[in-house]
C-alpha cells in the first residue's frame, strides 16, 4: 500500500520535472503574485494625497488654515483654484482627492462669534481613500480652531494650562489594539496572500489530475489498484509546496517584517496544512464532476476567484447577508483566515481554535466522494 | 474564402465549447450576483461595544447613551473593571471598550479635562475606523454642550453661545456614494474586471484550443482564412456578447444593486467599446500565446487580485510604486475602471477621461497588432511542419 503512494509520488515530481507549466505553477507565479502584492502595500501608509482648495476668504486665519492642512503628512495641497466648479472638476478627474473651501469674511464672522463653517468635499467613490483623506482633513481643520480659541481663551483666562482645557473640556484617548491603525499593509496583505493561495492550491491539483486524464494515461497509471493511495501519493508533492508556500507568507509577515503575533506558531503551521488538504479535496470534487479537464478549472474559478471579499477583512461578516456568510463558511480559506487573525492578534490558546481546525478538516471529507467516482470511473 | 463563412465557422467552434460557454456566458451571469453578496447590506451595521463606567455620574451616563445613539456603535453590555471588558474584546464578544474614568463629573467640573478611553479591536478593516467616528462624534457633542453651558455661566446669552463655543466648525459633505455604500464602491470597479477576466478566459481557452488542434495537424477554418479575417470574426462575435453582457451590467445589474449611473449614454456606450476592442485585441493576443486550452484561466485568474489593486481605486495611485501602475497600465481594465468610474459615478464628461480613452485606443492599435502578428507565425509554423 506505501508502495502504491510513494509510486505516486516520485512519478508525479518526474511529471513536474518534465513539465514548466507546473514547475512555474508551484514557483514563480506564487512567489511573483506574492512579491507584486507586497509591493503595492508595501508603503503601508499613504501620504501627501492631493486636494484641492478654494480660500475665499485670504486673511491670516484663512492661511494658517490652509497652512496646517498642508502640514500634515497624509494630505498635500497640490491645487488652489478660485471657484468651485474648477474645484469639482479636479476631483471629478481624480487629480484631487477633496475640496476644502473657506467661506468668504471668514475672519470678520470669526471675530464676531459667528461661528463661520470651513467646508470639506470628498470623495467618497472610493471610500477607503476617502476615509483617510476625511480623518486627516477634520483633525487638521480642528486643530486649527482649537489655536484660535486657545489664543481667545487665554486673553480672559491669562493662563495657559486654564486655556487648553477650555478648548476640550474631555478628552479622547483612542488605542488601536493588535494594529496600528494607520498602517494598512497588514490589514491587506496578510488577507490577500492566503487568497491567492487558496487559488494556487485548487488550480495545480486539477492542473495535475487534468494533464494525466486529457491524456487519455488514467488506466496506466492507476492500473485499478491502490487508487486512494495513489490519489494521495500524487496530491502529496503539491501538499508539500504548497504548506512550504503558506508557511513562507506567515514567515515572511510575521518573521521578516516583524508584525506582531501573539500566538502560537505551531497551530497556525498546522491550520495552514489541513487548509492545503480541504483545498485540494475540494478541487478533486469538482474534477470527479465530468473528469474534464477545462471545465474543472472553470469550477475552480468560480469558487476560488471570489474569495477576498467574503473574508470579512475588508467587509465585517456582521454585516454581512445570510448567503455570503453560507457561501464564506465554504471556503477554507475564511475559518483559516479566522484563525491566523486570533493567532496573530489575540493568542489564544488552541482550545478555542478547535473549532476552526474542525471546520477546515472537514473539508478533506470530500475525498471520500472522490474516491468512490474515481474507483467507478476506473474500474466500470 | 468569403468572411461569412469563416464567422460561421469560428461561431461554431467556440458554441460547441462547453468550457468557453460556461465562462463567457455562464460565469459572467453568475458572477454578476454572486459578486455583489457580501456588501449587499451595503454599508456596516452598527458594532458591538462595551462600556467601562468608572464614574456612574449624570455626565458619564449621557455619554454613554450618546454612544450608543450613533449609528456606529451599540453598547450590548457594561462591565464593572477593565478586566472584565477585556475578556470580552478577547472572546470577540464586542469590538470595541470605552473606558470613562473615576472622579469623571468631579475633574469637568473643575475644568481639568478628564479623558475616555476606547479601545478598538483594529484587526478589521472598516471596524476601528467607524468605532472611532462613533466615538468621536458622541464625545464632540458631550464637549460642546459643557461649552455652551460654561458661556453660559459667563452671562452669555443662549443664542450667542450656540455659536461662540467654537471659533468655526466644519461642514463636510460627501461628493458622490454620499452613503458611504460599499456596494457602490466596489462593484462598479469589479464588474470592469469582470468583464474583462471572462473574456480574456474565454479568447484564452480559444486560442489555446487551436493552438492544439494546429499542433495535432487537425484540419479547420483556422488554416484556411486569411488572417485578417479571422481576427474580424472573433472580434464580431467576442465583441457582440460582450456588449450585450456590458449592457445587461450596466443596466439590468446597476438597477438592481440600486448604482449610481449618471453618464450619458452614448459617452458611456463610446467608452464601453473602446474597452471592448482593447480586451477583444488582448485576448487574441494572448490566446495565440498559449499552447493549450487550460493555460489561460489559471493566468487569467492569478492576476485579478494584483490588478485591481494596482489601479488605484482601493489603495491610492499616490502610494503605490509608480512602475506598478506602469504595468498595469497595459492591461485595459486599468485605464477602463478610471474611465467609467469618472463618467458613471462621478459625472465626468467625457473630455475628462479622454487620457484613459486615448490608452485603449494605443491599446487596440497595440495588441490588435501583435494578435495578428503571433497568428500568422503560428500559422505559418504549422504550415511548415
Amino acid at each position: 500500500m506505501f508502495k502504491a503512494f510513494s509510486f505516486a509520488f516520485f512519478h508525479e515530481l518526474q511529471e513536474i520535472k518534465n513539465s514548466w507549466y507546473r514547475l512555474i505553477l508551484l514557483t514563480l507565479l506564487p512567489i511573483f503574485s506574492f512579491g507584486f502584492l507586497v509591493v503595492i502595500f508595501y508603503k503601508g501608509v499613504a501620504t501627501e494625497l492631493p486636494i484641492v482648495v478654494v480660500d475665499n476668504d485670504k486673511s491670516d486665519i484663512s492661511r494658517r488654515v490652509l497652512f496646517n492642512i498642508d502640514a500634515t503628512a497624509t494630505v498635500e495641497i497640490k491645487y488652489r483654484v478660485t471657484d468651485l466648479s474648477s474645484a469639482l472638476n479636479l476631483v471629478q478627474t481624480s487629480q484631487a482627492y477633496a475640496i476644502v473651501e473657506i467661506p468668504a469674511h471668514f475672519k470678520r464672522d470669526i471675530l464676531l462669534q459667528k461661528q463661520p463653517k470651513v467646508t470639506v468635499m470628498l470623495n467618497t467613490q472610493y471610500i477607503l481613500i476617502g476615509k483617510i483623506v476625511k480623518a486627516a482633513l477634520l483633525e487638521s481643520i480642528m486643530h486649527s480652531a482649537g489655536e484660535v480659541e486657545y489664543l481667545k481663551n487665554l486673553v480672559t483666562t491669562q493662563n495657559s494650562e486654564e486655556s487648553i482645557n477650555a478648548i476640550t473640556p474631555i478628552g479622547l484617548q483612542v488605542t488601536p489594539f493588535y494594529n496600528t491603525y494607520k498602517n494598512y499593509f497588514l490589514f491587506l496583505v496578510s488577507a490577500l496572500l492566503p487568497s491567492i493561495w487558496q487559488i494556487f492550491i485548487v488550480i495545480a491539483t486539477i492542473v495535475s489530475f487534468g494533464t494525466l486524464f486529457k491524456a487519455g494515461r488514467e488506466r496506466e497509471f492507476f492500473s485499478s489498484e491502490y487508487i486512494g493511495m495513489k490519489i494521495l501519493g500524487k496530491l502529496f508533492p503539491y501538499t508539500i509546496v504548497y504548506f512550504l508556500l503558506g508557511v513562507g507568507f506567515v514567515a515572511y509577515i510575521y518573521g521578516t517584517l516583524g508584525w506582531v503575533f501573539q500566538g502560537s506558531f505551531t497551530v497556525t503551521f498546522f491550520a495552514i496544512f489541513l487548509t492545503v488538504i480541504a483545498y485540494q479535496s475540494v478541487a478533486l470534487l469538482f474534477f470527479v464532476t465530468g473528469f474534464d479537464y477545462a471545465r474543472s478549472l472553470s469550477l475552480g474559478a468560480v469558487y476560488t476567484a471570489p474569495a477576498f471579499a467574503f473574508l470579512g477583512v475588508t467587509f465585517p461578516v456582521d454585516s454581512m447577508n445570510g448567503f455570503s456568510v453560507f457561501w464564506r463558511d465554504l471556503l477554507p480559506v475564511s475559518h483559516y483566515m479566522e484563525l491566523q487573525i486570533s493567532q496573530a492578534n489575540y493568542g489564544v490558546d488552541i482550545f478555542m481554535e478547535l473549532d476552526k481546525l474542525l471546520a477546515i478538516a472537514l473539508f478533506s471529507l470530500a475525498l471520500i466522494p472522490v474516491y468512490f467516482r474515481f474507483k467507478q470511473r476506473l474500474q466500470g | 474564402m468569403k468572411f461569412i463563412e469563416v464567422l460561421i465557422a469560428e461561431a461554431k467552434l467556440i458554441f460547441t465549447d462547453v468550457a468557453i460557454v460556461l465562462t463567457i456566458i455562464g460565469g459572467v451571469i453568475l458572477y454578476s450576483f454572486l459578486y455583489p453578496q457580501p456588501y449587499a447590506k451595503e454599508s456596516v451595521s452598527s458594532l458591538s461595544v462595551t462600556v467601562v463606567d468608572l464614574d456612574k455620574s449624570n455626565i458619564s451616563r449621557s455619554i454613554v447613551f450618546k454612544l450608543n445613539a450613533t449609528p456606529q456603535i451599540d453598547v450590548v453590555r457594561q462591565d464593572n473593571s477593565q478586566n472584565d471588558a477585556l475578556d470580552a474584546l478577547e472572546h470577540t464578544l464586542v469590538k470595541a471598550v470605552v473606558i470613562i474614568p473615576a472622579h469623571f463629573q468631579r475633574d469637568l467640573t473643575l475644568g481639568v479635562s478628564p479623558t475616555i478611553a476606547v479601545g478598538a479591536d483594529s484587526s478589521y478593516f472598516l471596524i476601528y475606523g467607524s468605532i472611532l467616528e462613533g466615538a468621536m462624534r458622541a464625545v464632540l457633542t458631550e464637549g460642546a454642550k459643557i461649552k455652551v453651558a460654561n458661556l453660559l455661566k459667563h452671562q452669555m446669552p443662549l443664542s450667542g453661545a450656540k455659536d461662540a463655543y467654537t471659533p468655526f466648525s466644519i461642514n463636510s459633505i460627501n461628493l458622490f456614494n454620499k452613503n458611504n455604500s460599499y456596494t457602490q464602491y466596489v462593484i462598479p470597479a469589479v464588474f470592469i474586471l469582470i468583464l474583462q477576466q471572462t473574456l480574456l478566459i474565454g479568447l484564452g481557452i480559444f486560442g489555446g484550443g487551436i493552438n492544439e488542434r494546429m499542433r495535432a495537424g487537425e484540419y479547420g477554418i483556422y488554416r484556411d482564412a486569411k488572417t485578417y479575417q479571422l481576427l474580424l470574426s472573433r472580434v464580431v462575435i467576442f465583441g457582440t456578447i460582450f456588449f450585450v453582457h456590458m449592457l445587461f451590467y450596466f443596466g439590468f445589474s446597476y438597477e438592481n444593486f440600486h448604482i449610481t449611473h449618471i453618464a450619458n449614454i452614448v459617452e458611456l456606450l463610446t467608452f464601453g467599446v473602446l474597452f471592448l476592442l482593447a480586451t477583444v485585441m488582448f485576448g487574441i493576443f494572448l490566446g495565440s500565446l498559449f499552447s493549450s486550452r487550460e493555460i489561460a484561466t489559471p493566468v487569467i485568474l492569478f492576476s485579478s487580485l494584483p490588478l485591481v489593486f494596482s489601479v488605484g481605486f482601493i489603495w491610492p495611485l499616490e502610494a503605490i510604486p509608480s512602475f506598478v501602475h506602469t504595468i498595469a497600465l497595459a492591461v485595459p481594465v486599468t485605464p477602463a475602471i478610471h474611465g467609467f468610474l469618472e463618467l458613471n459615478q462621478m459625472g465626468a464628461t467625457f473630455e475628462g477621461i479622454r487620457e484613459y480613452a486615448l490608452i485603449l485606443v494605443v491599446q487596440i492599435a497595440i495588441y490588435g497588432f501583435l494578435g495578428y502578428y503571433c497568428i500568422n507565425k503560428n500559422r505559418n509554423f504549422n504550415e511548415q511542419v
